[in-house]
C-alpha cells in the first residue's frame, strides 16, 4: 500500500518544529514516521523532536531544494525496508519537515519521478506555515516564501497571538489572493487527529471539495498581487490530451520556475472520467482519474499561479495550441 | 512492453496516453505529429527512433536523440541555441495562422 507523504514547509522561523512537536505528542500520530531536513552543520530540529518520536530521521547536510533529493529517497526507502522487516510498526503516513529555505518542487519531483519510490509513497498534502507577524516582510524579501505559499494545498497561520485582528485579516487576505484554492487555518487549531494529516492528497476523497473551492475561486484585482498573478482558464469542449501534454510540458520546461502552481480538472476526448492535474514548478503529479464529475457545471478548468509570466500570452498560447478558452474573472 | 508493436517504451511521464485504446506505435505517431506542428516554425523536425526515443533534427543537419518530452525540449534548445517558448508570439502567430 502506498503511504502518503505530508510535507510541512514554511519560511525560517514560521513554527514548523513547534507545530510538529505539539502534533507528535498526540497519540493519533503514533503510526507516523517523521523526516526532518535541517539546514546547517548541526541539525537542531532533530534534537527537539527526538524525545517524542524515536523514529525521526534527519536528512543531513542542507536544503531539500538543492542537494538532498537522494537523501530523501534513501530515507524513504529505508523506512519502507524497516517496515517490511518488521522493525517498524505499520506506517500510515510520513511527515516531512523541510528547511525554511526549501523549494517544494524537488520534493514532488523526487516522489513523482523516482521508479523505486513510486508505488511505495505518494504526496499527501503540502502544508505551508505562514508567520503572521512577518508575512509581509518575508513576501517582499524572500522569493522562497511565495513559492511555498503558492505550492500549498493547505495554509496554516502561526504566531497569530503576536498580531492584532487587523493584521491577521490582512495576512488572510494576502494568502487568499495568492492561493485562493487552499484553505487557511490557524496553526494552533490543528490537532493530531485532524483529517488534514490523514489526507491522501489528490488520490483521496477530499479532492471533490477541493475542486469545488477552485470553481468558486475567482481572482480579484485583475489578478495582480505583488509578484504573484493568478490565471484561470475555463473551457467547455473536451481537450486533446496529447496536444495538452505537448503544450504544458513545453511551458513547464521553459517557464517552470515562474509557474509556482498549476492545477486543474479536465474533460478529455475519449475519456469518460474527469482528469485532475496538480503541479509545482517544473514537476507535475501523475494525472488522477476521478470516478465522476463533482456537483456543478461540467466545465474544464485550469488555475495557474505565476510570477513574472504574461497571463495574456498564456491564454493566447493555450488557445493557439488547443482552442479558445473562456477566461474566468 | 507493448505486445502488439513489440515496443519497450519510454520512461513514464505524466503526459503519456491516459488509456490504452490505441496501439502504442500509433499513439506515438500521433504525439510526434502534434510535436512537429509546434516545432515547424523553429525549423526543427522530430521522428520516431526505434519506438523508444525521438530523433530531433535541426536546420543544419544536427541531430540529437531524446528520451521523453522533457529531454526533447532540452535537446531542441541545444540545437537552436535558445529555449522553445510556447509563449513566443512568432510561434503563436504561426499556430493561429495554421488553424
Amino acid at each position: 500500500m502506498s503511504i502518503p507523504l505530508t510535507v510541512i514547509t514554511g519560511f525560517l522561523g514560521s513554527g514548523k518544529t513547534t507545530l510538529l512537536k505539539r502534533l507528535l505528542a498526540d497519540q493519533d500520530l503514533s503510526d507516523t514516521a517523521v523526516l526532518i531536513n535541517e539546514f546547517g552543520e548541526v541539525g537542531l530540529d532533530h534534537l527537539l523532536v527526538e524525545d517524542l518520536a524515536p523514529d525521526t530521521v534527519l536528512l543531513p547536510n542542507g536544503c531539500v531544494c538543492c542537494s538532498i533529493r537522494g537523501d530523501l529517497k534513501a530515507a524513504l526507502l529505508n523506512l519502507e525496508v524497516r517496515q517490511r522487516r518488521g522493525e517498524l510498526p505499520v506506517l500510515r503516513r510520513v511527515l516531512l519537515e523541510t528547511t525554511g529555505l526549501a523549494d517544494p518542487a524537488p520534493i514532488l519531483a523526487t516522489l513523482a519521478k523516482d521508479a523505486n519510490l513510486r508505488g511505495h509513497f505518494h504526496l499527501g498534502q503540502m502544508i505551508t506555515l505562514v508567520d503572521a507577524e512577518h508575512a509581509a516582510l518575508q513576501q517582499r524579501l524572500h522569493p522562497e516564501w511565495l513559492a511555498q505559499v503558492a505550492a500549498a494545498d493547505h495554509l496554516l497561520i502561526s504566531k497569530d497571538d503576536r498580531v492584532d485582528a487587523t493584521v491577521l485579516a490582512q495576512v488572510q487576505e494576502r494568502l487568499s489572493r495568492i492561493n485562493g484554492g487552499a484553505p487557511v487555518q490557524l496553526a494552533r487549531t490543528l490537532s493530531g487527529a485532524d483529517p488534514l494529516l490523514r489526507s491522501q492528497g489528490p488520490r483521496g476523497e477530499a479532492i471533490a471539495s477541493e475542486l469545488a473551492r477552485w470553481t468558486l475561486f475567482q481572482p480579484v484585482d485583475a489578478h495582480h498581487h505583488a509578484e504573484a498573478q493568478v490565471c484561470c482558464l475555463s473551457f467547455d469542449a473536451p481537450l486533446d490530451w496529447l496536444t495538452f501534454g505537448v503544450w504544458l510540458s513545453m511551458l513547464l520546461r521553459c517557464h517552470g520556475e515562474r509557474i509556482l502552481r498549476v492545477k486543474g480538472i479536465l474533460e478529455v476526448i475519449n475519456s469518460e472520467h474527469p482528469i485532475v492535474i496538480h503541479g509545482v514548478q517544473h514537476c507535475l503529479h501523475a494525472p488522477v482519474h476521478l470516478a465522476c464529475w463533482p456537483a456543478g457545471p461540467r466545465t474544464s478548468r485550469l488555475v495557474f499561479i505565476v510570477r513574472g509570466v504574461d497571463t495574456g500570452l498564456l491564454r493566447r498560447s493555450f488557445a493557439a495550441f488547443l482552442g479558445q478558452p473562456r477566461v474566468a474573472a | 512492453m507493448c505486445g502488439l508493436c513489440g515496443l519497450l517504451g519510454e520512461d513514464i511521464h505524466w503526459s503519456d496516453p491516459l488509456s490504452a485504446e490505441l496501439p502504442r506505435r500509433r499513439e506515438r505517431l500521433q504525439r510526434i505529429t502534434a510535436i512537429n506542428r509546434v516545432l515547424a516554425p523553429f525549423r526543427l523536425n522530430v521522428c520516431d527512433f526505434q519506438g523508444s526515443a525521438y530523433l530531433v533534427q535541426g536546420p543544419t543537419g544536427r541531430q540529437e536523440l531524446a528520451s521523453g518530452l522533457d529531454e526533447l525540449w532540452r535537446k531542441a534548445h541545444a540545437i537552436i541555441g535558445r529555449p522553445l517558448d510556447p509563449l513566443d508570439p512568432r510561434l503563436l502567430q504561426h499556430l493561429e495562422a495554421a488553424s
